[in-house]
């Protein structure tokens, strides 16, 4: 185990530093140096050039991927010319906020998505599951901003219940916490979109798990239906659930885009959203790679997590 | 509308139900009429009602876009601001937009960007990754791993940020939008193909063509890919299915077409502001479009996936 561990990890350090490189490259391709963005686009190339030399944007390629590199294992991702503060602060300011609507939306999923496609499986092929299934479809088929905004109508626009975007006095990842009326519409949002897709993997494992003869023996032996439900199918269909939820590491610290972007809410998507629109480079350099580099974790936490709960899987 | 990673399990492991009783079991002394795997696929796809409706519905929506402008003319061209955001009416029965156009046209209009930008969007990733693929599955050894871990490397990177930060630097034309998303998606294609060429290029077929000095170009071609179009096809309706509702987000966020060309998304970039003003008409019906549309792609890819897993279980 702690040998595949370290491997894994060498892969993930080699496919982490391809991964910078690609976005480095692809970066500089489009946009070879953020002095246009600085000086403005009416700047004289000679005041380009200086302010090239002057921050090192005149090295060569590779030279200058080098050093972001060096810079990067310090954690420091640059520094935004727009906002005027390194980005690694903006992303420590901006990541509390993500992760506690991501994290509330995926907690929130799971309770609803795990009793849920156990219901499914057990009433399977009756009207109620029928219903449900076509439900979740319809909603894994829908973008998520377009589900927030017929949420918006209904339960800020016509019941008046939550309001249809996120103050903008919120500006603390705890004012997010202690405000809930904010967030439920964000919340509510990326919980329903969440559970469209977690549902249809919970139901179909829990399908394969009624099937199997521990769930004949335990009935078998008398145990309630319940029982059985409770102590014997629900740990051994959840297993899905546990890669599920690696895979949702990316989004849970490096935010979502749509939703922050629907409901106007400050966190790292909104800011990568922004960074768009002023080409503010290392701030998408950045953003980028984080990202990346999240899902290889998400990755690798969720083969070595799903290792520790279920022996029969070996990983080589 | 059962799941298609547990159809089997519902008719094989339920205890009562079993896999003997099935209906394509040969029995004693009967003549068996061995159809092509191929017809046996289409034969359960033409059974799944549902997919039917979704391939109906598809159809409809291509003559809607592409043939409904011919039939019902808009003022699509030149902005009218005597008329704008009017409600659903005569003249205009699904109203006009902030511009004055007439809505019902430019949902057509966003209809013809959506279903071209997503079928060639999913060609491009189709043909790219079957290529990369079977050949990566075929050379094998090194030059294999170097280019999965390749692959493995730009699926890391995530989809949507790549897009829209490339998207910003290109004018949006059907063409520009569909090589950057058709770019951003072979990765799994060529996943899929090289799994599916690793499987069959061990099989006494491919072995047999190579005795018969068959070369590399048409072993790929003639055996190996024609014998891994049933993932890829699969894969195609998944991939229209997700470029669509990719360029959807591309449009909302502001980097969709390039006024006065529109997709579905570019229409509902304004949504927010549209229903808090109680203009529905210019929410809903997109919106309802687009759903229907990726909803009929996966409905189908479902079906495709279940009926051709019929052919599979033939081999």
């Amino acid at each position: 185990m702690i040998g595949y561990i370290i491997r894994r990890l060498i892969v993930a350090l080699i496919v982490t530093i391809g991964i910078a490189a690609i976005t480095f490259a692809g970066l500089h391709y489009l946009q070879p140096s953020p002095a246009a963005t600085v000086l403005g686009t009416k700047a004289q190339p000679a005041a380009i050039a200086a302010w090239n030399k002057q921050h090192g944007y005149d090295r060569p390629e590779a030279a200058q991927f080098v050093s972001y590199i060096g810079h990067l294992a310090r954690g420091d991702f640059g520094y935004s010319y727009k906002l005027s503060q390194s980005v690694a602060a903006l992303f420590k300011e901006n990541a509390g906020r993500s992760a506690y609507l991501s994290g509330a939306a995926l907690v929130l999923a799971l309770l609803i998505a795990i009793p849920l496609g156990i219901y499914q499986a057990v009433k399977r092929n009756t009207i109620a599951d029928y219903t449900l299934s076509a439900v979740n479809l319809t909603l894994y088929s829908m973008p998520s901003f377009f589900l927030g905004i017929i949420l918006i109508q209904f339960f800020a626009l016509d019941w008046h219940i939550f309001p249809p975007g996120v103050s903008s006095s919120i500006t603390t990842t705890w004012g997010a916490i202690t405000h809930p009326l904010q967030l439920a519409l964000p919340i509510l949002t990326l919980t329903f979109i969440t559970v469209a897709s977690f549902s249809r993997y919970m139901r179909s494992s829990a399908l394969d798990n009624l099937g199997q003869d521990y769930i004949r023996l335990a009935r078998a032996k008398g145990l309630s239906e319940r029982a059985v439900l409770a102590r014997h199918l629900l740990r051994n269909a959840c297993l899905p659930m546990i890669t599920l939820t690696g895979l949702s590491i990316p989004s849970l610290v490096a935010g979502n885009l749509l939703i922050e972007v629907l409901f106007n809410y400050p966190g790292l998507g909104l800011l990568f959203y922004n960074a768009l629109g002023n080409a503010d480079y290392n701030i998408l350099l950045g953003y980028t790679i984080l990202g990346g580099v999240l899902t290889v974790v998400g990755n690798l936490i969720a083969d070595i997590a799903i290792t520790a709960a279920d022996p029969r899987i070996r990983l080589n | 509308m059962t799941d298609p990673t547990t159809r089997g399990v519902i008719e094989g492991i339920i205890p009562g139900d079993s896999p003997l009783g099935s209906p394509g079991a040969p029995e004693g002394g009967e003549v068996q009429v061995v159809s092509s795997g191929w017809r046996l696929a289409l034969r359960e796809f033409s059974e799944n009602r549902l997919a039917l409706i979704s391939l109906l519905i598809l159809v409809l929506f291509i003559l809607f876009s592409f043939i409904g402008p011919l039939v019902y003319h808009s003022n699509q061209s030149v902005t009218n601001p005597l008329i704008t955001d009017l409600a659903p009416g005569s003249g205009h029965p699904l109203g006009t937009d902030q511009n004055g156009f007439d809505e019902l046209g430019r949902m057509m209009l966003g209809g013809q960007s959506a279903l071209e930008i997503g079928f060639l969007a999913a060609a491009i990733a189709t043909v790219i990754g079957t290529l990369y693929g079977a050949l990566a599955g075929l050379v094998g050894g090194l030059l294999d791993g170097i280019m999965m871990r390749f692959v493995d490397i730009l699926l890391s990177i995530p989809f949507l940020i790549a897009v829209l930060i490339i998207a910003t630097k290109y004018s949006g034309t059907v063409i520009t939008l569909s090589l950057v998303l058709g770019v951003f998606s072979w990765l799994v294609p060529a996943r899929l193909v090289r799994g599916e060429v690793l499987t069959l290029r061990v099989r006494d077929f491919v072995l047999a063509a190579r005795v018969m000095g068959a070369g590399q170009s048409r072993l790929v071609f003639r055996h190996l890919i024609p014998n891994a179009l049933s993932v890829v096809i699969v894969n195609v309706t998944f991939q229209v299915a997700d470029a669509i509702l990719a360029l959807a987000y591309l449009g909302f966020l502001g980097f969709g077409l390039q006024y006065p060309a529109t997709s579905w998304g570019d229409m509902l970039g304004n949504a927010q502001n549209n229903v808090a003003s109680g203009y529905w008409w210019l929410v809903y019906p997109v919106g309802a479009c687009l759903v229907l549309v990726v909803l009929a792609s996966n409905v189908i890819g479902d079906a495709l996936r279940d009926s051709l897993d019929v052919r599979l279980r033939r081999r």
